[in-house]
């Protein structure tokens, strides 16, 4: 069971539209490392997890990762307002205009739509769990690139903070993975599934 | 927006934040008793600030709007708006 909370998770308020830049932040929306598919892939996973504590791990950043794609989502909203059919087609934003206006679609910077192909549930914890550590890093250097890119501190201020949230993801889901193999038979982790085979 | 609401917004946003993050790390540390500390220290002043927030600014939750007369959870701005979060 989830509740909407009116409130962002960190604010955004941008001052000075630039569709250039908000299309390269769609990567982080629909992309195959952006937040929708960060929610997906931890919110998939954790029913099968062996342990309570991992459980709530994903389950905790799961849903941090929809308040995530929310922000994401505003930073493309604010940047795109009030803009004028030239601004549209010399900022390269067009090709999205085309099929979606200004409304808000998971699709990466290309315009590719979001894909659960960009995701696994394998039911086998160790594996998912580094998925999940690898899933954060790609994250944290997507928004190291849009850093690059992106001069306005309205906007970089919300994606510090997004990135800055991807290595804690990360500590956490390695402590997740300690806590998972501390379970299992140290000298084999892989002797057998703890979410399917019989011990 | 008003300073002042923003204001009380901010201090609101910094103690949610606060409550999510010791949420996580207690999910791997859950025995940790300054961890602990810190989230009913937190837990407190999310739900004082919260209260006072919503009594003069509106729900935060739909499930605590006053619904007297009005529907009171569509009659403020979603956050995604510039300058309402």
């Amino acid at each position: 069971m989830w509740k909407y909370e009116k409130t962002l998770e960190y604010p955004v308020n941008i001052k000075n539209p630039n569709p250039a830049l908000a299309k390269v932040i769609l990567a982080q929306l629909g992309g195959p490392d952006g937040e929708m598919g960060a929610a997906s892939r931890y919110l998939s996973q954790r029913y099968t997890m062996p342990c309570r504590q991992v459980q709530g791990i994903l389950t905790d950043i799961g849903t941090e990762e929809l308040a995530h794609a929310e922000i994401v989502s505003a930073i493309i909203y604010q940047l795109t307002r009030n803009l004028t059919p030239k601004q549209i087609a010399e900022s390269g934003f067009d090709a999205y205009y085309v099929n979606h206006t200004t409304g808000i679609y998971p699709a990466d910077a290309n315009g590719v739509g979001f894909t659960a192909d960009y995701i696994q549930s394998t039911g086998d914890p160790i594996a998912d769990l580094h998925e999940d550590l690898a899933a954060e890093q790609k994250a944290r250097l997507s928004y190291d690139n849009i850093l690059r890119l992106a001069d306005d501190p309205d906007v970089r201020d919300p994606i510090k903070f997004l990135r800055e949230r991807e290595i804690v993801h990360f500590q956490r889901f390695g402590e997740g993975l300690r806590m998972t193999t501390d379970q299992l038979d140290a000298k084999n982790f892989y002797a057998f599934n703890p979410a399917f085979d019989k011990k | 927006m008003s300073s002042e609401r923003q204001k009380l917004l901010r201090r609101l946003q910094a103690a949610r934040f606060a409550l999510v993050e010791i949420n996580l790390y207690l999910d791997s540390h859950p025995t940790c008793s300054e961890g602990l500390k810190y989230f009913r220290t937190k837990s407190e002043e999310v739900k004082k600030l919260t209260a006072e927030y919503q009594e003069k600014y509106g729900p935060i939750t739909a499930a605590d709007s006053k619904a007297d007369g009005y529907w009171d959870w569509v009659a403020q701005a979603f956050p995604w708006e510039r300058g309402e979060s």
